[in-house]
């Protein structure tokens, strides 16, 4: 029986003036999976990410669910966590939650009385109530997958969840990913390591340059690049040279950037006597 | 409430809470608005008066070269001045011409030196002393004080010698009455003029300085700290959260004014209970465009500031973009000081800034000109249209996020 498609990207481009981020990419995102997607630095995972979760409209293409409305104006039914967890440091967890919610339109007892089930699963109740200021990289990143579920989304968008994470703190967000998935959860996970995706995630999609090299299970991709680890078919998949040009290059305006060149030693620090 | 509203709010609300919970904020909005004019118009004199008070008490070291009559010798010591002799140096080209004498003042022997000589054309006399030496000024006050009494002795015993009347000889053309009765406004009226003089160029400054930290905080620092993205992902639109901060940042700046006039009017009131001042007069109608000009300066410039901070790429960024733009604020509001009220042409009511502060001042002396109130509300409306539409743009860029990593 054919998965159930939630998200649709079809033919979908995005450029930053003369820098094209992402280029052609048709994507399915099916109910109830988890989707890996896995690539280099300025890869365009990021890029991909940002356009599934309405913060970027595409410069072509279209971002959907399957009933045909746009991703950016049902932001709604999106839960994200962002690579920079985006806690406020001066609220608690659980304002920090609230703010959230709130913003969704869900009532205070309503967004608690979701929150403190997932709590328990990722051993954080005590600490809602504590300003997030002091808080680890790991509960921080709890707190902002706490904050992403609050609202009962349709899709979960997570960027390298697990990155800086002690090993401790990763299996636990990977077991609630686990437990997601088992409720029927739809997941899309941004991440650098081959192994988790492996481990997480029922299909992996791996982007190089701005396009999609391959899409399928861990298995799928080692037959179709012939190779014997995941980490080879990685490998294979992405053995063009990586551009070096990102969309963070355009975040120096002209001026600024003309100044930098211009008292910028042109032979790497190596001044003519 | 609609969705739009609750959504406003509650991002207004968020920023409030997370900007009171920063002490030093609370310092800066609170604290110094309302201590700034008591501390200006009541604690400054006091301290002022008690130095003053302390120099009056001090008795000044005075070395005197020539001949003292006795009745001066008699004044100054009346006045506390410490008198010691000495004999005229022979070395100098006039009395003014310090000499070597300079070096007792530098050493502390002696506060001034009186220096007197006697002619056939009459008395000559100059006073030493040292300009930055708080004791030597006060010596020489008193010095000059007591020479200038006892020249109009002399001068009235001369007169009264040749047979004349010194008060009708020397004053034939007199003021009658008492002069300060003679200005037709009242004291309340006299009072709006001197406020008006700064009162707008503090509330203007005020409201553009105490915005800066706050727009930063809420565009650049979110920006920076990367919590603006999470936020974008949220079903907020960009409108909806540019309003949240502003009613944010309106209200931090609109708290730290009011608490700043709260501290005007305690001073003004203490000032005119000591008849120092009197309260300013103004009727319900120019109040009330009073603090329409305020509110519509302050749409302008808090758009524009969080219009500026959300442009720039990180909170150091815009510091110092945001810190010169005081700037634009400071020389249009220096330069209305000085336009003149009285046959104000009407275009200068229209010039963004300036319209305000002339506003502020006009209103503050009570004047409601139909003419000048319509321009003003026309023309600012129009320019807090304008910044906030450019706000509105710049919290509409797509790299407000590709910036962030």
């Amino acid at each position: 029986m054919l998965s159930e498609i939630l998200l649709n990207l079809s033919r979908v481009s995005k450029t930053f003036g003369d820098v094209e981020a992402l280029s052609g990419v048709d994507l399915q995102v099916n109910r109830g999976q988890v989707l890996g997607l896995v690539g280099g630095n300025g890869a365009g995972k990021t890029t991909l990410l940002r356009l599934m979760s309405g913060v970027y409209a595409p410069t072509s293409g279209e971002v959907n669910f399957s009933d045909g409305k746009q991703v950016m104006l049902e932001r709604g039914r999106l839960g994200v966590v962002p690579e920079s967890t985006g806690l406020y440091h001066r609220l608690t967890a659980w304002e920090n939650i609230r703010y959230h919610t709130r913003l969704h339109g869900i009532k205070d007892e309503n967004a608690w009385a979701r929150v403190i089930g997932f709590a328990k699963a990722l051993d954080i109740v005590d600490d809602l109530n504590r300003h997030t200021k002091g808080f680890s990289r790991g509960m921080r990143q709890k707190t902002a997958l706490l904050r992403a579920l609050a609202h009962g989304p349709e899709v979960l968008l997570l960027d390298e969840p697990t990155a800086g994470l002690d090993v401790t703190s990763a299996r636990t967000v990977r077991a609630l990913v686990e437990k997601l998935r088992q409720e029927g959860g739809t997941i899309i996970y941004s991440t650098h390591q081959l192994a988790e995706a492996s481990q997480v995630c029922d299909r992996i999609v791996v982007i190089h340059n701005g396009t999609i090299r391959a899409d399928g299970s861990p298995e799928e991709l080692m037959d179709v690049t012939d190779t014997e680890s995941l980490e080879e078919a990685y490998v294979t998949l992405t053995s063009e040279k990586s551009r070096t040009r990102s969309e963070d290059d355009l975040k120096e305006g002209k001026m600024a950037s003309w100044w930098r060149r211009l008292l910028t030693p042109k032979q790497g620090g190596l001044e003519d006597e | 409430m609609s969705d739009s509203i609750k959504r406003i709010n509650a991002i207004a609300r968020k920023e409030l809470v997370e900007f009171v919970r920063d002490w030093r904020t609370i310092l800066a909005i609170i604290l110094i608005p309302l201590l700034l004019f008591p501390a200006l118009f009541i604690v400054m004199p006091v301290i002022l008066e008690s130095e003053a008070a302390e120099l009056r008490e001090m008795s000044v070291d005075v070395l005197v070269q020539g001949d003292l009559p006795s009745d001066l010798s008699e004044n100054l010591s009346a006045e506390g001045v410490v008198i010691s002799y000495g004999s005229l140096p022979d070395d100098i080209a006039n009395l003014s011409d310090a000499g070597g004498d300079s070096q007792l003042l530098r050493d502390g022997e002696y506060d001034s030196i009186l220096r007197l000589s006697d002619s056939d054309s009459g008395w000559m006399f100059s006073i030493i002393y040292m300009s930055t030496s708080e004791a030597s000024r006060e010596s020489r006050a008193r010095v000059l004080q007591v020479m200038n009494a006892w020249e109009s002795n002399v001068v009235n015993a001369t007169l009264v010698d040749a047979g004349l009347d010194p008060e009708s000889t020397l004053n034939p053309v007199r003021w009658d009455g008492d002069v300060q009765f003679s200005d037709a406004a009242t004291k309340g009226e006299q009072a709006g003029l001197t406020l008006s003089l700064f009162i707008p160029l503090v509330l203007a400054m005020w409201t553009a300085t105490s915005a800066i930290q706050p727009s930063i905080d809420m565009t650049a620092g979110e920006r920076e700290r990367g919590t603006l993205e999470a936020l974008l992902t949220l079903p907020a639109s960009r409108m909806e959260i540019l309003m949240g901060k502003w009613l944010a940042v309106a209200t931090i700046t609109g708290v730290g004014v009011a608490l700043q006039i709260a501290g005007l009017l305690f001073a003004i009131t203490y000032l005119a209970s000591a008849n120092v001042i009197g309260v300013p007069e103004m009727s319900l109608i120019a109040f009330l465009l009073l603090a329409a000009c305020v509110l519509l300066f302050a749409i302008m410039v808090v758009a524009f500031e969080l219009a500026l901070a959300m442009r720039s790429h990180s909170v150091k960024e815009a510091g110092s973009i945001l810190g010169p733009s005081i700037l634009l604020i400071l020389f249009p509001a220096l330069f209305t000081q000085i336009i003149n009220l009285d046959g104000v042409e009407s275009f200068w009511f229209a010039i963004p800034v300036v319209n305000m502060l002339l506003a502020m001042r006009e209103l503050m002396l009570d004047r409601v000109v139909v003419e000048h109130v319509l321009i003003w509300i026309v023309s600012s409306l129009l320019y807090a249209i304008l910044a906030a539409r450019y706000a509105a743009k710049q919290f509409s860029r797509e790299d407000l996020v590709a910036s962030i990593s």
